[in-house]
C-alpha cells in the first residue's frame, strides 16, 4: 500500500540448486524465467530480467503481493521486495533510509531494535568493500540509529540488504523463503493418480518440486457417485496449479470396468485389480502426453492394497515406471504437508471416490502377479480400457 | 452509466456512489444464467446442485484472489452490514475466555460500532477511540487504549462519510504486540476497488466486504478471513459456508459479487487516480464559487478519491439535497445509511464541527464510471444554489 509510482520497487530472485547445473543451467534459467513470469502477472503486469544469478521481478505494482506469489515457485531460494538505485554511495543511502523506515513501521513499539547493514557485492569492482559499505550506510543512517536502533551484527532482528551488481544496487530489509526445488519442467512430465484423498495431492506437489510437470487423471464412478466428486478433483487440481503455469485433468469414466471386474474376478482382488486397470489407463495417458512416469500417492503398508506384494502386483501392470514419492512418509507426515500446501481441507472433503465402489469385505492382503493376470483375462477388459480412453474428459485449468 | 432518466425524462446525474452503484452490464449478465435456468440448490448432490455449488467456487476464487486471501476462507453474507456484524459478535463471542475489552475506531460504520456496543449486554467492556483535535486518526493514542485483554479491535480502512483512509495496517502491527489474543477486524465496504485491500499485508484477522458498492448486486457481501480462526456464528442451520453462515446461497449474488470484485481490482489502479481527479474537480470547484467546500477529513491524513464531504452554508444538507434532485444531481446528506437517523453523525462531530454544521453535511461520491462532465454539472448547479440558498 506504500508503493509509489515513482519507484515502484521490484523483487529480487535468488535461485539455489539452480546454480551449479553445470551445461543446463540455461535451460533450468529459462524455464524458471517462464515460470516465474507466469505466476507474477497473475498479480500485476510484470517483467522479468536475468542478471547474474538473480531474477529482477518489475511489478507495475503490488511487489509484496507478487514477492508472495514467488514464494509458491520451485527453484527459487528465497526473495526480496527491494528498490533498485544507482551505484553511487548517495544513492544508496537515500534508499536505505526510504526502506528502512518502512520497515520500522513493523516495529511500532518504542523498544530498540537489533539491527545489522548487510552488503553483497556481486560486482567486485565497485571501488567500496562490503564492509566499507556497510560502515558508510549505517553512518548515513545516523539519527534512526540513534533513536531506534542498535547496531547487533551478530543476531539481528532487522536487516538492511545491499546487493552490489552491474546494472543496479538493490537495497531491501525482507528476505522472504522461496519453496527450493527445480522450475517446473525441468524435468519431464508425469502422470498423477488423484483419488481425491490426502495422499495424492502431496504426491504431486513432491514431483512438482523437482521439475516435474504434472498431468492429473482421476477416475469417477457415475451413476454410482455423483458429480460433486469431480467438483472436489477439479478443485484440488485447481489449488495445485498455483505451483506449476498450466494443469490438465483427465476425468476418466470407470464404471464398467468396475461392473466387469466385480462379475468376473474373485472378491479379495477388487481393489488390487481396480488399481491395475487404473495404472493401464494412465500409462496409455502418459505415452500421449509424451510423459515419462506415473506418480500415485501409495505409502507402504498404509492400506490393504499398498502392502509389498499389491504393490509390486498394481506396479507390474504397465512397463512405464511408478513414482511413490510418499512411499517412505508417515499418514501424519503426509497430512502435516498436506496442511503446507493447501490441499488437507479440500482433501478431507467427504466425497466417495470411485475406489469405494463395490469394496471387497475381506481384500487381498498378499496377492499374486499371477492371479492378477489370470483374473483379468476372458471379459474384455482391454476394449472396455479402449472405451473408457475414448470418453475421457480433458479439462485445462489455467 | 450513472446517467439515468428522472420522471421528466430529462438525464439524472447520479453521484451517490458510495450509497450504492449500478450493476455493470457484464455483471449482470453473469448473473442471470443463475435466475434463469441454473437454479439449483448448491446442496444437492445432484449435478443441477454441483452446477451451483461450482459457480460459487469459482466466485469464491475470484474474491480471495482480489484480497489475497485464501477462497475457504472466504465466508459469503447478505451484505457488509452482515459481514460486520459477524466480525465483531462471532470473534468477541468466541474470544471470551481471553478477556472482555473491546475497542473499535472513531469513526465506526454503525454495523460495526452498534453489535460492539450491544455486546456491552454480554459482559463485555466496548471503548470506542476518539479522533484528536483537527480530525486527524492519532495512532499513539488509538494504540494506548489496546489492553492486554482486548479480543477485538475494529478499525474501518476508509470512511463512508468522508473517505478518509486509516492505518489499519500499522494499527494491527500495534495490537500485535499488546494484545496477543485479539481478533483485528477492518471494515473495507467503501476502500475496496479504490484502494489494494490486500489482507496480508493489512495484518488483520478479517476483512468486510460488500458487492453493491462495487457494481455488483445488493443483498451479497463477504467476510474473508486471513486464516483459520474461531467466530461464533449468527446464523445457524443447514451448514453452509462453514457452518459459520447457514443459509441456502444466494447463487445469483454471489456470482455477481465474484464478477464485481474481480473487475474492480483490475481496474483498480486507474480508477485511484481518476477518482481523486474527479474530487480535486469538485473542490477546484467549490472553491471558485465560495461558501462551500470539501471538509479535509483529518490533518495530512489521506482520503480516499471517492468520497467528498461537502459543508454547505445556510440551510440544512437535506434542503440541498432536494434542491439538487429537482434539478438532476443525486447526492447524499451524512451518510445514507444513517439518512433517516435524526441524529449528528459522529464522525462529521470528530471533525471538529458543531452538530448544526454536521447537519449541513453534503456527500458527493464517485465511482469508476464518474465523469468530468457530472462534476460539473453538479458545480453549475451548486453555483445556483449558492446563490438562492446560500444566504437563507
Amino acid at each position: 500500500m506504500t508503493t509509489t509510482k515513482t519507484n515502484p520497487g521490484l523483487v529480487l530472485v535468488r535461485y539455489g540448486e539452480l546454480a551449479i547445473k553445470g551445461k543446463n543451467r540455461f535451460e533450468f534459467e529459462n524455464a524458471l524465467r517462464r515460470n516465474i513470469h507466469k505466476a507474477a502477472n497473475e498479480i500485476a503486469p510484470c517483467t522479468v530480467t536475468k542478471t547474474r544469478g538473480r531474477m529482477v521481478v518489475r511489478p507495475e505494482r503490488r511487489m509484496e503481493r507478487v514477492a508472495r506469489r514467488l514464494q509458491e515457485v520451485f527453484g527459487i531460494a528465497s526473495v526480496s521486495p527491494a528498490y533498485a538505485a544507482e551505484r553511487k554511495i548517495e544513492s544508496i543511502a537515500a534508499i536505505a533510509a526510504e526502506e528502512l523506515a518502512r520497515a520500522l513501521e513493523a516495529f511500532p513499539n518504542p523498544d530498540p531494535i537489533r539491527f545489522r547493514v548487510s552488503t553483497r557485492r556481486a560486482d567486485k569492482r565497485f571501488p567500496m568493500t562490503s564492509q566499507e559499505m556497510n560502515v558508510a550506510v549505517a553512518e548515513s543512517l545516523g539519527p534512526a540509529i540513534e533513536e531506534r536502533l542498535v547496531i547487533d551484527l551478530k543476531n539481528p532482528e532487522l536487516q538492511l540488504g545491499i546487493e552490489l551488481r552491474e546494472e543496479a544496487a538493490y537495497i531491501f530489509a525482507t528476505r522472504l523463503p522461496g519453496p527450493g526445488g527445480l522450475p517446473v519442467g525441468t524435468l519431464g512430465r508425469g502422470i498423477c493418480l488423484l483419488s481425491g484423498g490426502i495422499d495424492s495431492p502431496v504426491a504431486a506437489w513432491m514431483m512438482m518440486k523437482r521439475g516435474c510437470r504434472v498431468i492429473y487423471v482421476s477416475f469417477h464412478s457415475a451413476p454410482f457417485i455423483g458429480d460433486s466428486s469431480k467438483r472436489k478433483i477439479e478443485q484440488l487440481v485447481r489449488s495445485l496449479s498455483r505451483f506449476q503455469p498450466k494443469s490438465r485433468l483427465y476425468s476418466v469414466p470407470f464404471t464398467d470396468i468396475q461392473m466387469a471386474i466385480r462379475d468376473h474376478a474373485p472378491e479379495s482382488y477388487r481393489t488390487v485389480l481396480y488399481r491395475r486397470q487404473m495404472q493401464k489407463i494412465a500409462a496409455r495417458i502418459a505415452r500421449r502426453e509424451k510423459a515419462g512416469c506415473l506418480i500415485t500417492g501409495e505409502s507402504l503398508g498404509q492400506v490393504a492394497s499398498q502392502t509389498m506384494e499389491n504393490l509390486t502386483c498394481i506396479g507390474a501392470a504397465t512397463s512405464t515406471p511408478v513414482m511413490q514419492p510418499l512411499i517412505g512418509f508417515d499418514k501424519q507426515e503426509t497430512i502435516d504437508l498436506a496442511q503446507k500446501i493447501g490441499t488437507f481441507e479440500l482433501s478431507i472433503i467427504p466425497e466417495p471416490d470411485c475406489c469405494t465402489v463395490f469394496m471387497p469385505s475381506r481384500p487381498i492382503i498378499r496377492g499374486k502377479l499371477e492371479e492378477c493376470e489370470a483374473a483379468e483375462e476372458g471379459y474384455g477388459l482391454p476394449e472396455l480400457i479402449d472405451n473408457a480412453l475414448a470418453n475421457a474428459d480433458r479439462i485445462d485449468i489455467d | 452509466m450513472s446517467v439515468t432518466e428522472n420522471k421528466d425524462g430529462g438525464s439524472v446525474v447520479y453521484l451517490d456512489n458510495a450509497a450504492t452503484t449500478p450493476i455493470v452490464a457484464k455483471v449482470r449478465d453473469k448473473m442471470l444464467p443463475w435466475l434463469g435456468a441454473d437454479w439449483g440448490n448448491p446442496s444437492s448432490r445432484h449435478s443441477l446442485g454441483v452446477k451451483s455449488r461450482a459457480a460459487i467456487d469459482r466466485a469464491r476464487d475470484q474474491v480471495a484472489r482480489a484480497l489475497a486471501a485464501k477462497p475457504e476462507r472466504v465466508i459469503f453474507t447478505s451484505g457488509g452490514t452482515e459481514a460486520n456484524n459477524l466480525a465483531v459478535l462471532g470473534a468477541a463471542r468466541a474470544r471470551k475466555k481471553f478477556g472482555t475489552h473491546l475497542l473499535v475506531g472513531p469513526a465506526e460504520h454503525p454495523a460495526v460500532r452498534d453489535p460492539a456496543l450491544a455486546l456491552f449486554d454480554e459482559g463485555f467492556q466496548v471503548e470506542v477511540g476518539e479522533l484528536g483535535p483537527d480530525g486527524a486518526f492519532d495512532l499513539d493514542a488509538f494504540l494506548s487504549a489496546v489492553r492486554k485483554d482486548t479480543v477485538l479491535v475494529a478499525l474501518m480502512l476508509a470512511s463512508n462519510e468522508h473517505g478518509a483512509i486509516y492505518p489499519v495496517s500499522k494499527v494491527a502491527a500495534g495490537v500485535r504486540r499488546i494484545a496477543p489474543n485479539a481478533h483485528i477486524h477492518t471494515d473495507a465496504v467503501q476502500a475496496l476497488g479504490k484502494l489494494d485491500v490486500d489482507i496480508v499485508e493489512l495484518g488483520v484477522d478479517s476483512v468486510s466486504i460488500s458487492a453493491h458498492k462495487i457494481h455488483g448486486p445488493k443483498g451479497t457481501g463477504a467476510l474473508v478471513l486471513a486464516r483459520d480462526l474461531p467466530l461464533r456464528p449468527l446464523v445457524f442451520g443447514g451448514g453452509q459456508e462453514g457452518a459459520i453462515r447457514s443459509g441456502t446461497e444466494n447463487v445469483a449474488g454471489i456470482v455477481g459479487f465474484g464478477e464485481a470484485v474481480e473487475m474492480a481490482d483490475q481496474t483498480l489502479e486507474g480508477t485511484n487516480a481518476q477518482l481523486s481527479k474527479l474530487k480535486q474537480r469538485l473542490a477546484d470547484g467549490l472553491a471558485e464559487i465560495g461558501g462551500m467546500r470539501v471538509l479535509n477529513p483529518g490533518g495530512s491524513n489521506p482520503s480516499l478519491g471517492s468520497i467528498a464531504a461537502v459543508l454547505v452554508s445556510g440551510p440544512p444538507a437535506e434542503v440541498y439535497l432536494h434542491h439538487l434532485e429537482e434539478r438532476g444531481v443525486l447526492v447524499s446528506v451524512g451518510s445514507a445509511c444513517q439518512a433517516h437517523k435524526n441524529e449528528a453523525s459522529p464522525a462529521l462531530l470528530a471533525l471538529g464541527l458543531s452538530a448544526e454544521e454536521a447537519r449541513k453535511v453534503l456527500r458527493f461520491s464517485f465511482s469508476r464510471e464518474s465523469t468530468d462532465s457530472e462534476v460539473d454539472r453538479a458545480l453549475t448547479v451548486l453555483r445556483e444554489l449558492a446563490g438562492e440558498l446560500g444566504a437563507l
